[in-house]
């Protein structure tokens, strides 16, 4: 009947990795094989249950499949699954835990942009956006997706090393009643509250505040 | 607090989710996703919600694991505290229920009593995500 006979060795380590929610399978070759071994990759909605085969990770010898566009609905759940197979035997099929894109993203810092005039410093900070299809797709930021998006905001002062924190749910600050013609770095992270998440801080960003002209 | 009920969830989610096999069915979400809901049949659901966790779902869903165990009760006490205030809408009449919402509901009971209780109360308990994500998003 043309059955591959099944007594090759699991795939290992099965997840989705996801940031921002681009939605990336990966896993770990079966353990002992070396080149040649063949994947194919099949991905279900909860709650349908039916399986569909990717079309673009058939028989393919990489280790991961990129299931961004098949995940895109973040109101859904969703599972995958993967099989590998050499020299006409092949696996059992692996499946991932339940994904979940909302809880389950990881989120990149924000974007920082800094200005200053001679006593404060103004912050304008810029959340990323959720993956698209295509450049030409309009793009959707983090903060329609996740009503609950702040930042924290970290201002270091770097002559004296003091540091403020800022916790704020619109994307502008302006920090007053700084010393003129010193270095400031900014640096920002992205929390939401429900669910609960946190990007990493951003690089930093340094500006020096004008010169006292008085002075 | 709904955070409260969201860290207990998460810290038990992969186990309970490891515990429904069933792919093909879903409690809360098939067929008519919960997000499809209106914005003024929300509280009732809501309400109605609460009620069947609490009086259909906690009950039945003993595990072998001590440490699950407890966060299920830390969860359904959470879900006792915020059922209390919504009793509270319902009963000053902020939590209409409407034709909608009572046909969802029934399509949501129609969905768990296709499966055994342990089950279905088993699924219902990993599908709190899906419950938590809709009443957190914006109406």
């Amino acid at each position: 009947s043309g059955e591959l006979h099944c007594s090759f060795p699991n795939p290992r380590n099965v997840r989705f990795e996801s940031i921002n929610m681009k939605n990336v399978l990966h896993w770990s070759a079966p353990e002992g094989t070396g080149d040649g071994v063949l994947y194919k990759v099949k991905y279900s909605v909860y709650g349908v249950g039916k399986w569909i085969r990717k079309t673009e990770c058939r028989n393919i010898n990489r280790t991961w499949c990129d299931l961004s566009n098949e995940t895109s609905d973040y109101e859904e759940q969703y599972y995958a699954s993967i099989k590998a197979c050499l020299n006409g035997m092949c696996s059992d099929w692996m499946e991932t835990t339940r994904f979940n894109p909302l809880t389950d993203t990881k989120i990149d810092p924000p974007v920082v942009s800094v200005s200053s005039t001679e006593k404060s410093i103004s912050i304008i900070l810029t959340a990323p956006e959720k993956w698209k299809r295509s450049p030409e797709e309009e793009s959707v930021s983090l903060v329609q997706v996740y009503p609950g998006l702040q930042y924290n905001v970290s201002v270091l002062n770097k002559k004296t090393k003091k540091r403020w924190f800022f916790s704020i749910s619109n994307n502008t600050l302006v920090v007053p009643w700084l010393e003129p013609g010193t270095a400031y770095c900014v640096s920002a992270q992205i929390h939401v509250t429900t669910p609960l998440l946190y990007s990493g801080f951003s690089k930093e960003y340094c500006i020096a505040t004008l010169k006292d002209k008085t002075a | 607090s709904v955070a409260e009920i969201r860290s207990g969830f998460t810290a038990i989610k992969a186990n309970i989710q490891a515990r429904d096999p069933i792919r093909t069915l879903s409690i809360l979400s098939y067929p008519h996703s919960l997000h499809k809901v209106k914005s003024s049949d929300r509280c009732c659901i809501t309400h109605h919600l609460f009620n069947f966790y609490v009086d259909k779902v906690f009950k039945h869903c003993k595990t072998e694991d001590l440490y699950v165990n407890r966060k299920i009760s830390s969860i359904a006490n959470s879900f006792l505290s915020v059922r209390r205030r919504l009793q509270q809408c319902h009963e000053q009449n902020q939590c209409m229920c409407g034709q909608e919402s009572t046909e969802k509901f029934n399509q949501i009971l129609a969905n768990y009593e296709r499966l055994n209780v342990t089950s279905a109360a088993m699924k219902s308990l990993g599908e709190l995500d899906i419950l938590l994500n809709w009443m957190e998003k914006s109406p």
